[in-house]
């Protein structure tokens, strides 16, 4: 028995070809080094002073940098204090873009989001201008929930239409189109509030949303005495026509309520808007780009009730990665409300026309040439149209993350 | 009775049953999960391969199919960071959103080359984590599987071992395949290429290839006559022979650096269907049929 095993052991070890044992040997040795390595760096204190270091929980940061070199053949006096007829009387209008002849410094943002805990990620926007902090918006809202559901809570720009969600950094022309400045300026529909969205488990995208708001924005509401007084509700919803054409639709209404300035009574506003969108991608960096929207304000003022609307509409035709060009018309279509105070003055067709060209020579950096022919505006008690050459600039620095559609 | 049978159409392209539905940003890894999964799972691929995977248009059709994905699938790398975040924050799915196990990036499974030392964008659009373009590589296929059975067999573990058998029968295929296309490549001689972008680094260290340059100056800017010209010079220098151009960007710099070096353009594809191939198989002979020499 022992000599069986001894000869079979022989021929067993004799089998074993020199080549194969030595290609063994090497790699126990091999084996060996590295499992040295592993223990003496598990030894070693790799790094002492990170124990209580937060550095990897750091917001991404974003930094926005917006200016422009302005030619208008309007003073800046008049351009300041211009009037629009039936929306923003003379002097009252905030202009936080492009305001000057010359150079502007429009704003530099600082934008950060951070991921908060499992539930909830956190976006904060900061609006620096020259002369003024201002929290553009601030909101957590929720990563977790089922049914397809989301909560958003906080300041924030509300989803109402298509452009009111977005910067003035990503919009197609550097001014806000007429009828979202006469309704609600600047800001658009921004401000506290809560907000509860639900994308439809369908092939097709479907998206409602609801929010509640405080409503204080009095070009349009105001009334907030009595607790907040906006509600915004919206259902968005797109189809593909083939691979390249996509097209994306949305029906908006802002429900809220207006302060009577001299008995301060509180009356209704209701705002109805629809959009359209269409983006026909021609290749990957060209595209051609519609985008239209159409907004009517019934606003009760108890003695009286104004109808108002306005609507505008932009081409963009993206060459490629590096240039773009664009046309804009915009108008105010309707203007049923109380017009003695600009009695002599011609208020009909109040409308404008923006042509613009722009250069990227990276995603992050864009120049801007646009030309606007402004038939909206009265200055100096009489209606005046006004010729702007402008060339902007816009930087996005930092971690700024991918614009949405 | 037709309108019964439409309406029944409609319900069941919304509905259907018992499947894990598998959302893939590119064609390639969607490919390899239908491989993985077989009837088991529904595959959605969200970025066509006729454009350029930096920058997929952000559609809302995508955030639909979003909305429903038990699984998504990534490249990561950075090369989804333009346009898939904000249609994964607007579908509101919390089964794939980041940290949750419904979200597998690949590229933690696939050892990633071109890992920059230090990171700027005055170096251009270059990826921190390493260049994402890895699936040019057939090798990478096999591990991609792999962790794509690995998910799915953690999401629906009542089908591990479903996946688990067509991941080995997979793989001896993919083996068999590998193993005739890397004789195949040991056969070619013309090693020195150009590219337009560092699109092909793995399928060109894979096989011993040499790139010489890129026709973009740096990763994600427009060529210049410049950095042509300078090209030009390399070109004749070292004796290249082939110009690698992608389907999606301008051929046109490619073509006048042929015409003045006698230097061919060879339009490689970059992702399964993005010259027509419907299979992995044929994806990579035309890489193989266009690049070897």
């Amino acid at each position: 028995m022992k000599k069986t095993l001894c000869l079979s052991l022989f021929a067993f070890t004799s089998l074993f070809a020199d080549a194969d044992l030595e290609r063994l040997n090497e790699q126990v040795q091999q084996l060996q080094m590295q499992v040295e390595t592993l223990n003496t760096k598990s030894a070693q204190a790799v790094n002492t002073s990170a124990s209580f270091s937060q550095n990897a929980y750091l917001p991404e940061i974003a930094l926005i940098l917006n200016m422009s070199a302005v030619s208008r053949d309007v003073s800046n006096n008049d351009y300041a204090n211009f009037a629009l007829p039936g929306f923003i009387p003379a002097s009252t209008a905030p202009l936080p873009f492009n305001k000057d002849k010359g150079f502007n410094f429009n704003y530099a943002e600082v934008a950060m989001h951070s991921v908060v805990d499992p539930y909830f990620e956190a976006f904060t926007i900061f609006h620096l201008q020259p002369n003024e902090f201002e929290i553009g918006e601030a909101y957590v809202q929720t990563t977790a929930l089922p049914y397809g559901l989301r909560i958003r809570a906080g300041k924030f720009k509300s989803h109402f239409g298509r452009i009111n969600s977005k910067h003035q950094h990503s919009w197609n022309f550097d001014s806000q189109p007429i009828i979202y400045e006469a309704l609600f300026g600047p800001d658009a529909i921004s401000d506290a509030g809560v907000q509860l969205q639900w994308v439809a488990p369908t092939d097709t995208y479907i998206m409602a949303g609801v929010e509640a708001m405080q409503g204080s924005n009095d070009r349009s509401f105001g009334d907030t005495d009595n607790g907040n007084s906006l509600y915004v509700g919206y259902v968005k919803s797109s189809v593909d026509v083939g691979e390249d054409l996509s097209i994306l639709a949305g029906v908006s209404l802002a429900h809220g309520k207006n302060v009577d300035a001299l008995d301060g009574s509180s009356n209704p506003t209701n705002i109805y808007g629809v959009d359209l969108t269409l983006r026909d991608q021609l290749g990957s960096y060209s595209a051609l780009i519609w985008q239209s929207e159409y907004l009517y304000r019934n606003k009760d003022l108890g003695t009286r009730k104004d109808k108002q609307a306005g609507l505008y509409g932009e081409l963009v035709y993206q060459y490629n990665n590096n240039y773009s060009a664009g046309f804009r018309y915009d108008a105010i279509t309707q203007n049923d409300t109380d017009l003695t105070a600009y009695a002599g003055i011609d208020t009909d067709n109040l409308d404008r026309y923006t042509a613009m060209l722009e250069y990227k020579p990276f995603p992050m950096s864009r120049l801007r040439l646009s030309y606007t022919y402004d038939r909206t505006k009265i200055m100096a008690g009489e209606r005046k149209d006004m010729n702007e050459v402008m060339l902007s600039l816009n930087i996005a620095t930092g971690a700024h993350g991918a614009h949405n559609y | 009775m037709k309108k019964i049978l439409l309406l029944l159409s409609v319900l069941l392209t919304t509905v259907t049953f018992g499947s894990v539905k598998v959302d893939a940003t590119y064609a390639t890894m969607g490919v390899i999960a239908k491989k993985v999964g077989g009837d088991l799972v529904d595959v959605t691929v969200l970025g066509s391969a006729k454009y350029d995977p930096h920058f997929i248009v952000p559609k809302p059709s995508l955030i639909a199919k979003l909305r429903r994905a038990d699984l998504l699938i990534i490249n990561g790398g950075g090369l989804e960071l333009g346009w898939l975040p904000p249609l994964l924050r607007a579908a509101h799915n919390a089964k794939i959103r980041n940290g949750a196990k419904g979200l597998l990036d690949m590229s933690h499974f696939v050892p990633m080359i071109d890992v920059p030392a230090s990171v700027s964008r005055a170096f251009g659009d270059v990826h921190a984590q390493g260049n994402p373009h890895y699936s040019t590589d057939p090798h990478t296929v096999l591990i991609m599987a792999k962790a794509i059975a690995g998910k799915l067999a953690q999401i629906d573990p009542e089908h591990a071992q479903a996946y688990q058998q067509n991941l080995a029968e997979f793989s001896k295929e993919w083996q068999a395949y590998l193993e005739k296309f890397d004789a195949k490549m040991a056969t070619c001689k013309d090693k020195k290429v150009i590219q337009y972008h560092q699109l092909f680094n793995y399928f060109l260290n894979r096989y011993d290839y040499k790139s010489y340059g890129t026709i973009e100056p740096l990763p994600g800017i427009a060529p210049s006559s410049k950095h042509t010209i300078q090209l030009i010079n390399i070109i004749k220098e070292n004796g290249v022979h082939m110009i690698l151009q992608d389907i999606y960007h301008e051929k046109k710099t490619a073509k006048f650096i042929a015409e003045k070096t006698g230097a061919k353009v060879e339009v490689i594809p970059h992702d399964v269907g993005a010259d027509g191939s419907k299979t992995l198989e044929e994806f990579y002979n035309t890489i193989a049929k266009r690049i070897c020499h």
